[in-house]
């Protein structure tokens, strides 16, 4: 049992007071003589049975009374969460609200989901164990809002569905930061959540930083994990992969691709009517499948000719989680992919310009231009997709490459890509802080051993297939150094293509080059045409004035002229680069509730001047996998930490005040203590002789 | 009556006055060595006819009745009954616990009271009083004399005995059975703190000596309440140990245990046929004694 104020149980030792004053009152005895000195001896012969357990039963009654009274006045809670508020009233309390799409997931027949019922059990919790100072960090915006009272949580924007997902590791740096600010005593941190793996974001090397600056504290900073693990089986999500405008001889197409992924036993046959709706054009497509995943690919629907650019909905019938059973889209006509080509290696230049003008379909229109270092200033930036590079490095450093390496960063910072390929000569400078080593001759035509099938250039095609990657022969290759996100791995573990991400958009490297000494990747071209191609519709998708775009997305500040950054601490320097130009976002389709200051997380289709963005939940919400754990025991290691799982249908709060029953006790315990008190009338009189 | 006039703080002249109306009567025949108001086991001189018996010859002639002779043609002599003196033998305990009174009357200055007024009334009559004061064993012993002097020996008797020592009635009491001559009245004044079935002896014992026992129990009213409310520490006054006790703890088992003692001491008086009077000394003792005489009077004894 908890305590709300439990130095009130000092007083505990006062169950002690009817024995003292017994001993007192023994001490206070006087002193008779008396004649009939046998009635005393007989009574005292007697036995006692019954009157010795009527003494002791009074004595116990007595002091359950004051251990009763003394327990009420500590204001006893009720729970099974031990721990939970043992010790003080906290100064600062922090609450830290997942309001990602999975948050809600609801349970069969109820009205509530996880985010609210979340946020009503912590309201009632909170309330029962109150504190000095509120403040919210909501998974959305990732500051600390502070607010004047618990009750007033349910009743905030912070508080309702979001579509972004949540970065728990962002929200404890973030409470981490209040803490210090303010410096605020004894803290509570309560974090509502469900435990998703992408939120958690465990593997994350910003759990160790976030470990010792909260154990640095000198404060004491407590944990209480309110956690919501349950999935929902069955449950449908669906996403829409691509939405594009085609041009036909009878007028025009849009070509969608969604998926529908469940939860949950996929064995059975599923039927999942799904309605398309452009603007205010309705249709139903019966989707039959089976298994966790199926893809609806390139899904034609007749367009009017002039209907260039334009959105919609893709809607599946309500399930257990409302937030993922839509996504809007948006599409318009495809944007010229013109590719800039920088290449010291002539050869070289003719295979990259080979590889990124042949367009995947007739429809998409490709162009390359190979520009010289010295043509690069004169570059029309604005309209171009892709960056092909090969040679020694553009360094900021460098007076001479100063002003092409600026251009290059804010071209990939707006979205651009940009793939480089080593120089045959060695030491070329760094880049986003990746750098070449030396050239090294691959006796053994070493081939690729590992590379991402999931995500990004080498992703694998639409069929599943994967591409045939381990088939490229290396014949010369440098070894990749600095901070990058690997994509393919050679079999010592050595990285062959690293990833740089800025901003919206990223920077690929590659340890060889397509030169046939280098490699095969010209000769064996399906792979180099294949990334090649998918970096360029990548940057052409930034340059369309029709965006997907992932809720609560965040671009980074005009970049700064820091060269050791890596991924972890990148992440960490992201910051809302949209919240205040969602002041010109207008709104066309989504949520009616959802304010303008929110049109970041929520989803929808907005206006932005000339340009349509559609805003969706991030393809990682619909991935079911939890925190085990174990994993998350780990990542609260040596701080104080609990959990408690609990349910949607959980009425009520986590603790529960019961000085009531306390008291009845007590009150039950002083009526028996009176009946065994009262003296017995039958007894007390001498019978007539 | 009383020759030396001197005032006894036992003595109440109002009460003896009220008392005197009431004869004290034996309740069976007394052996006097004078005539009295009381019936004789003997033939003697009253006017109460009691029987013819045939002549024998020693007889006196003066007794035969010549009226019988002449109807019956046979010689009966014609027998009186004899009327007699009693002796009173009071039995006074001077123990300790004596001494214990809670209502401002000790139960020995009650007991004083009882044994003056019943020694004043039998010496009025023309019976002899003695008295035996018993502690430990007798402390004083003044033996049944039938004048007024002897009263005041009596009451000097009274006026001196204090409350001290154990109780050794019992023995007492046979000792008493033994060396008192048979059919006496005898009035025990005491608390009877002692077991009812060695009480029960002694009576049976002095009945069989045939006297006539009358027992004054004496209790206090404390004694018999057990009201207290704060823990005591009982001293024995009759130098046993001392004992501490919660009163409201022990009440109930000290009321039964006491309720049990009365019981069988009810029980013995009853079969033994005593003449018994439990007295709280918070009675009147006038009262007492006036119902003592007046049951006495009813129960008269036949010779």
């Amino acid at each position: 049992m908890m305590f709300l104020q439990p130095w009130m149980l000092l007083a505990l030792p006062l169950v002690a007071l009817p024995v003292i004053i017994h001993l007192i009152n023994q001490r206070r005895y006087q002193t008779m003589p008396w004649a009939a000195m046998m009635f005393l001896l007989a009574a005292a012969r007697m036995a006692r049975g019954y009157a010795r357990i009527r003494q002791w039963l009074i004595l116990a009654f007595r002091t359950a009374v004051i251990a009763a009274l003394v327990v009420a006045v500590s204001r006893p809670l009720a729970s099974g969460w031990l721990g939970l508020a043992g010790g003080q009233r906290p100064d600062t309390t922090l609450i830290l609200l997942d309001r990602s799409p999975s948050m809600q997931q609801r349970e069969f027949g109820s009205e509530r989901s996880k985010l609210t019922a979340a946020t009503d059990q912590l309201v009632q919790t909170l309330t029962t164990l109150g504190s000095n100072r509120w403040a919210v960090v909501d998974s959305a915006r990732q500051e600390p809002l502070a607010i004047e009272s618990i009750a007033s949580l349910g009743d905030l924007t912070a508080a309702t569905e979001a579509g972004n997902s949540a970065d728990l590791p962002a929200m404890l740096e973030s409470a981490r930061d209040f803490i210090r600010d303010n410096r605020s005593g004894r803290t509570d941190i309560w974090i509502a959540s469900d435990l998703r793996a992408n939120d958690w974001k465990p593997d994350s090397s910003r759990w160790q930083t976030l470990r010792d600056d909260f154990q640095s504290f000198p404060q004491s900073v407590r944990f209480h994990l309110l956690a919501f693990p349950q999935t929902a089986s069955g449950n449908v999500a669906i996403q829409v992969t691509e939405a594009r405008r085609v041009e036909t001889a009878e007028g025009a197409e849009l070509w969608l691709s969604l998926v529908l992924t469940r939860d949950g036993a996929a064995d059975s046959r599923l039927t999942s009517p799904v309605a398309i709706e452009i603007e205010s054009a309705r249709s139903v497509v019966q989707v039959e499948w089976v298994g966790p995943k199926t893809e609806l690919k390139d899904h034609r629907i007749p367009l009017p000719r002039d209907h260039r650019r334009g959105w919609g909905v893709v809607s599946i019938p309500a399930d257990a989680n409302l937030a993922d059973n839509r996504y809007y889209f948006v599409f318009g006509e495809p944007t010229p992919r013109h590719t800039v080509i920088v290449a010291e290696h002539a050869g070289v230049a003719d295979l990259l310009q080979v590889a990124a003008t042949v367009a995947p379909d007739a429809q998409t229109q490709a162009t390359a231009e190979v520009v010289s270092l010295a043509q690069l200033p004169a570059v029309e930036w604005e309209s171009v997709s892709l960056l092909l590079w090969q040679g020694r490095l553009p360094s900021v450093e460098s007076p001479s490459q100063a002003e092409a390496a600026e251009q290059i960063e804010r071209f990939i910072e707006r979205g651009g890509q940009a793939i480089f390929f080593p120089s045959p000569e060695a030491a070329m400078g760094s880049f986003l802080g990746v750098s070449w080593g030396e050239w090294t001759d691959e006796a053994g035509e070493e081939k690729v051993a590992t590379w991402r099938g999931d995500q990004d250039l080498l992703v694998n095609t639409a069929s599943g297939a994967a591409l045939p990657v381990g088939q490229i022969e290396l014949r010369q290759r440098m070894s990749l150094e600095g901070e990058f996100t690997p994509l393919a791995t050679l079999g010592g573990g050595e990285p062959l293509v690293g990833r740089v991400v800025s901003g919206t958009g990223a920077a690929y490297f590659f340890g060889t080059t397509p030169a046939g000494e280098h490699s095969s990747l010209a000769a064996d071209g399906v792979v180099f045409y294949v990334m090649v191609q998918r970096a360029l519709a990548a940057g052409a998708a930034a340059l369309g004035n029709t965006h997907q775009w992932d809720a609560g997305r965040t671009i980074r500040r005009p970049v700064e002229p820091s060269r050791d950054r890596g991924e972890d601490t990148a992440e960490s320097e992201w910051v809302e680069g949209q919240a205040a130009s969602t002041d010109t976002w207008r709104k066309l389709a989504g949520e009616s509730s959802a304010l303008s200051s929110e049109y970041l997380y929520q989803p929808g289709v907005y206006a932005d001047g000339e340009r349509l963005l559609a805003v969706n939940r991030p393809a990682e919400e619909d991935e079911p996998s939890t925190v085990a754990p174990e994993r998350l025991a780990e990542l609260f290691r040596d701080l104080d930490f609990t959990r408690v799982d609990t349910e949607i249908g959980r009425g009520g709060g986590l603790v529960q005040e019961v000085w009531r029953p306390v008291v009845m006790a007590m009150i039950v315990a002083m009526m028996f203590e009176a009946g065994l008190s009262m003296p017995r009338r039958g007894r007390d009189g001498v019978p007539a002789p | 009556m009383l020759p030396d006039r001197r005032s006894r703080s036992f003595l109440d002249s109002g009460v003896l006055a009220r008392l005197g109306s009431l004869p004290l009567f034996a309740r069976r025949p007394m052996q006097g060595n004078v005539s009295g108001r009381h019936p004789s086991p003997h033939r003697g001189a009253s006017v109460e006819f009691a029987e013819y018996r045939k002549y024998v010859p020693g007889d006196d002639l003066r007794r035969l009745d010549w009226r019988a002779y002449g109807r019956t043609d046979r010689f009966y002599v014609k027998e009186f009954e004899a009327d007699t003196n009693l002796r009173c033998c009071l039995v006074l305990d001077t123990s300790g616990s004596m001494d214990f009174g809670s209502s401002g009357v000790s139960k020995l200055e009650y007991a004083r009271r009882l044994a003056g007024a019943l020694s004043y009334l039998a010496i009025e009559q023309g019976d002899a009083v003695g008295l035996t004061c018993v502690a430990e064993g007798i402390v004083r012993s003044i033996p049944p004399r039938r004048n007024p002097v002897h009263l005041m020996h009596v009451f000097d008797a009274l006026e001196s005995a204090r409350g001290s020592g154990p109780t050794q009635l019992s023995a007492v009491l046979h000792e008493l059975a033994e060396t008192i001559r048979q059919r006496a009245l005898i009035v025990i004044l005491s608390d009877l703190f002692l077991p009812p079935e060695e009480l029960r002896d002694c009576f049976e014992h002095l009945r069989f000596r045939k006297h006539d026992l009358a027992v004054f129990h004496l209790l206090d009213p404390l004694e018999v309440e057990f009201r207290f409310s704060r823990p005591m520490r009982f001293l024995d006054m009759e130098g046993g140990p001392a004992i501490f006790a919660e009163p409201s703890e022990i009440a109930d088992r000290y009321h039964r245990a006491l309720a049990e003692y009365l019981e069988a001491m009810k029980k013995a008086v009853q079969e033994k046929a005593v003449d018994y009077h439990r007295v709280r000394t918070d009675e009147d003792h006038e009262q007492v004694l006036t119902r003592f005489l007046v049951g006495r009077t009813r129960a008269r004894g036949v010779r």
